[in-house]
């Protein structure tokens, strides 16, 4: 396969024009932050974490969704990105109420980590302090919605993976949430399968088997990764 | 019907006009129907009836002809003379001076308080005198119902000298000429936009005709759909045939229900004609019009979310690239243009691009719609060259503000745009001068603002808007405008200080370069000019530091 040559952080790599500024970051050991990526999921630059500046494009682009292009020159690290990265990390711990203390996820948890990443000491803005459900109606898992940051990790694994779709979106804005069904408990739903994938797939300690406690979560968003990959495997 | 059944039908129905001595158009555009314009219709055509004057005058539902605000309106043609606030007792005083006797009833004339007399003829009125209708140009002299009415001004002759006398290559390269920019807001050029989508190879592409209009304060496109929807038709056709696609979605939002009914209706008549469906006017070219009805999200205007509107999925845009030129409608290369945009493509068709890119600016070619709103004489809908002063929109057109105010500023572009202040009133109304004010073109909403205006509520106002009608995908519109709106309200209510206002400017900066689609990306900018215009309101509401 023809292959391109990309310049990235003034360093040059030779790629495959399929893969997108992402993949390739990651194949190369650069760091790139990301919170709504998960590899074997589609791809929907949401989070906004994995922004990178692209020469002769007066926008920032998302890595996850942005292949690369012949001579393309691109800087992922630099002042303002690491700035704004730290703003998104603020707002998404303002947003809705993650208080690391008691969560199931402390010590394991994506956001927790993006947190030390960005060198979060404190958040400027005030919390928005939500009045959000705990769903603790499935007889195995719960959904906590103080501790989703609407990645949509669960609603893609659940569709794409699964193929149950039990997981969707309601309202707009700051007013968001996953909902299971049309809006139903999630022990109501018709269309989970209780495959637990999702809550695999979920980032922080939104999404937890109901057996455990404080800190003892424990999650492996690579099965998802390797499930797919095998499938495309035997295809 | 074939090319020469049309042309025989566009002559009959020019010699009908022909023989009527006079026409009587009573407005029926969504905004003089709610003060009253259907009973005015209904007793005019009782009337002109029972005095069997039906063979000499006819009496037709027209859309929108412009001044909206001294609606309802009626205007008598070929005097066009308009007559503002009828109702069906001072009716009876058109009917016996005007329409008997032949004389025009001086106190109803349209009259705005500014303007020293009243016009007979409506034409010299600065309002109609200052504006050049190309998009809304038959808009308001015909019956939007009526198909016939519009082969009466020569409709669907563009379409047939596009699929007979013109390649799809020429009809693109006439479109490049007019150099015509999108009418959405963001100023692509349109040309530019059919040759890419040309351009990829596919069986299956797609027209799509962008009425999702949700500028608060903007009602251009709903004036068009309503008052001319067999243009905006042509226009799609016309499209379709360049870049080779063979079915279009008209998305229109579902808060314009009559705009909806009168292009449904269009799509039915324009069908019987065989100007839509197999063969259009017995060619090769086929192509067919669907109405897709939006459910209300102000994002679904972004393309991408319109898209996946259409699709069936959820309302939520996505990042660009690929753009819908490459991958747009389930995955095939699609067009999408605004209301306006296509519009205006029959017109320069059948005229060509050159006599188009004549009226403007160097860098905006041809007309531009706005819709008037706020402290303004006249409001309603206008459309002037491209580089038309907004001194002269205002002032002139506008007739001024109400009750002889001072100005203070006018808000373009709705919640993605910004304000214009006083000192800029000499500013040329196209795409660059308005974004190097801080301001944008966008899709034509025009608010004018008295000193009576708080510079800091309008930017709450706007922020709010943005906040609710965020799709909540990506974490800086959805986070991003909740906090600058909290922000706001702070400054508003004289709780905010200094950090605060340094915030707010961090924020509206990050918002704008990361948000994912253009609703995130120009929230800010409503904050950000009046900022820029107006720093000393912030600065006044701010708590001292003790």
């Amino acid at each position: 396969m023809n292959k391109i040559s990309v310049i990235i952080d003034e360093k040059k790599f030779d790629v495959d024009p399929q893969k997108t500024i992402l993949e390739v970051c990651r194949e190369n050991g650069i760091e790139i932050l990301t919170m709504c990526h998960l590899k074997g999921l589609m791809d929907i630059g949401a989070c906004r974490l994995c922004i990178v500046e692209v020469e002769g494009i007066n926008r920032l682009l998302s890595a996850c969704t942005t292949k690369v292009a012949p001579n393309m020159v691109v800087k992922t690290a630099t002042d303002r990105i690491k700035r704004y990265q730290r703003i998104t990390t603020e707002l998404f711990f303002a947003e809705r109420n993650h208080v690391c203390a008691v969560c199931v996820s402390n010590g394991k948890c994506e956001l927790q980590n993006l947190g030390y990443k960005v060198e979060l000491d404190h958040i400027r803005y005030p919390h928005l302090f939500p009045q959000c459900e705990v769903d603790t109606s499935h007889p195995w898992y719960v959904m906590d919605h103080n501790r989703c940051i609407m990645c949509t990790r669960c609603v893609r694994v659940c569709n794409e993976v699964e193929g149950a779709h039990n997981w969707d979106v309601m309202n707009r804005g700051h007013q968001v949430r996953i909902i299971s069904d049309f809006n139903t408990p999630w022990g109501q739903s018709t269309t989970c399968t209780s495959c637990g994938k999702c809550l695999h797939a979920c980032p922080t300690g939104a999404i937890w088997p109901k057996a455990i406690v404080q800190g003892q979560l424990e999650k492996n968003p690579v099965m998802v990764t390797e499930l797919v990959e095998r499938r495309k495997m035997k295809l | 019907m074939n090319r020469h059944e049309l042309q025989a039908m566009v002559e009959k129905a020019k010699e009908k006009h022909k023989q009527l001595k006079h026409k009587i158009c009573v407005c029926c555009g969504a905004s003089c129907i709610s003060s009253g314009s259907e009973e005015v219709l209904k007793k005019l055509q009782n009337e002109i009836k029972t005095r069997g004057l039906e063979n000499e005058i006819e009496v037709v539902p027209s859309g929108c002809m412009g001044p909206c605000n001294q609606g309802p309106l009626v205007k008598h043609l070929p005097e066009n003379t308009i007559y503002q606030r009828v109702d069906c007792e001072n009716l009876d005083r058109i009917i016996e001076s005007q329409i008997v006797e032949g004389k025009p009833v001086e106190d109803m004339l349209l009259f705005a308080d500014s303007r020293e007399k009243p016009f007979v003829n409506a034409n010299e009125d600065p309002f109609f005198k200052k504006q050049l209708k190309i998009a809304l140009k038959d808009c308001g002299d015909i019956n939007p119902e009526e198909i016939e009415d519009y082969f009466a001004v020569g409709g669907y002759q563009a379409l047939d000298k596009a699929l007979y006398r013109m390649t799809p290559e020429e009809v693109i390269s006439e479109v490049k000429q007019s150099r015509i920019r999108g009418r959405g807001g963001a100023g692509y050029p349109t040309g530019l936009k059919w040759e890419t989508v040309y351009k990829y190879v596919s069986p299956q592409k797609y027209v799509i005709c962008n009425g999702d209009e949700g500028d608060p304060g903007a009602f251009m496109d709903r004036s068009v759909l309503e008052g001319n929807p067999h243009r905006i038709i042509e226009g799609m056709t016309i499209a379709g045939y360049a870049i080779g696609a063979s079915k279009g979605f008209a998305y229109i939002r579902g808060e314009y229900p009559l705009a909806i009914k009168r292009f449904e209706q269009a799509i039915k008549q324009a069908t019987k004609h065989g100007l839509l469906g197999k063969n259009i006017l017995g060619s090769p070219f086929s192509f067919e019009v669907e109405v897709r009805i939006g459910a209300g999200a102000f994002v679904c205007g972004e393309e991408t979310a319109l898209i996946a509107s259409i699709e069936g999925k959820r309302g939520t845009p996505k990042p660009r690239p690929p753009f819908p030129a490459e991958s747009g409608l389930w995955g095939k290369p699609t067009l999408i243009n605004n209301v306006e945009t296509f519009a205006a493509i029959a017109p320069i068709i059948q005229n060509d691009g050159e006599w188009y890119s004549e009226t403007g600016t160097a860098k905006s070619a041809g007309t531009k719609v706005f819709a008037l709103a706020g402290k303004i004489n006249y409001s309603g809908l206008i459309e002037v060259p491209m580089g038309t002063t907004l001194r002269e929109v205002v002032f002139e057109i506008g007739g001024g503000i109400q009750g002889g105010a001072e100005f203070k500023a006018a808000q373009t572009g709705g919640p993605s745009g910004g304000c214009i202040p006083a000192e800029h009133l000499d500013v040329k109304m196209d795409y660059e001068s308005l974004t190097s004010l801080g301001s944008i073109m966008g899709s034509g909403g025009l608010i004018v603002m008295d000193k009576s205006s708080d510079m800091v509520d309008v930017a709450r106002f706007f922020m709010e808007f943005c906040m609710d009608e965020s799709c909540g995908k990506c974490v800086p519109c959805r986070v991003g405008t909740k906090m600058m709106h909290d922000l706001l309200q702070k400054i508003y209510d004289g709780k905010a200080t200094q950090i605060d206002l340094d915030r707010l400017e961090e924020l509206a900066v990050y918002v704008k370069e990361t948000s994912l689609c253009g609703l995130g990306g120009s929230a800010p900018n409503p904050l950000l000019s009046t900022l820029r215009h107006f720093r000393q309101e912030y600065e006044s509401k701010i708590l001292k530091e003790a």
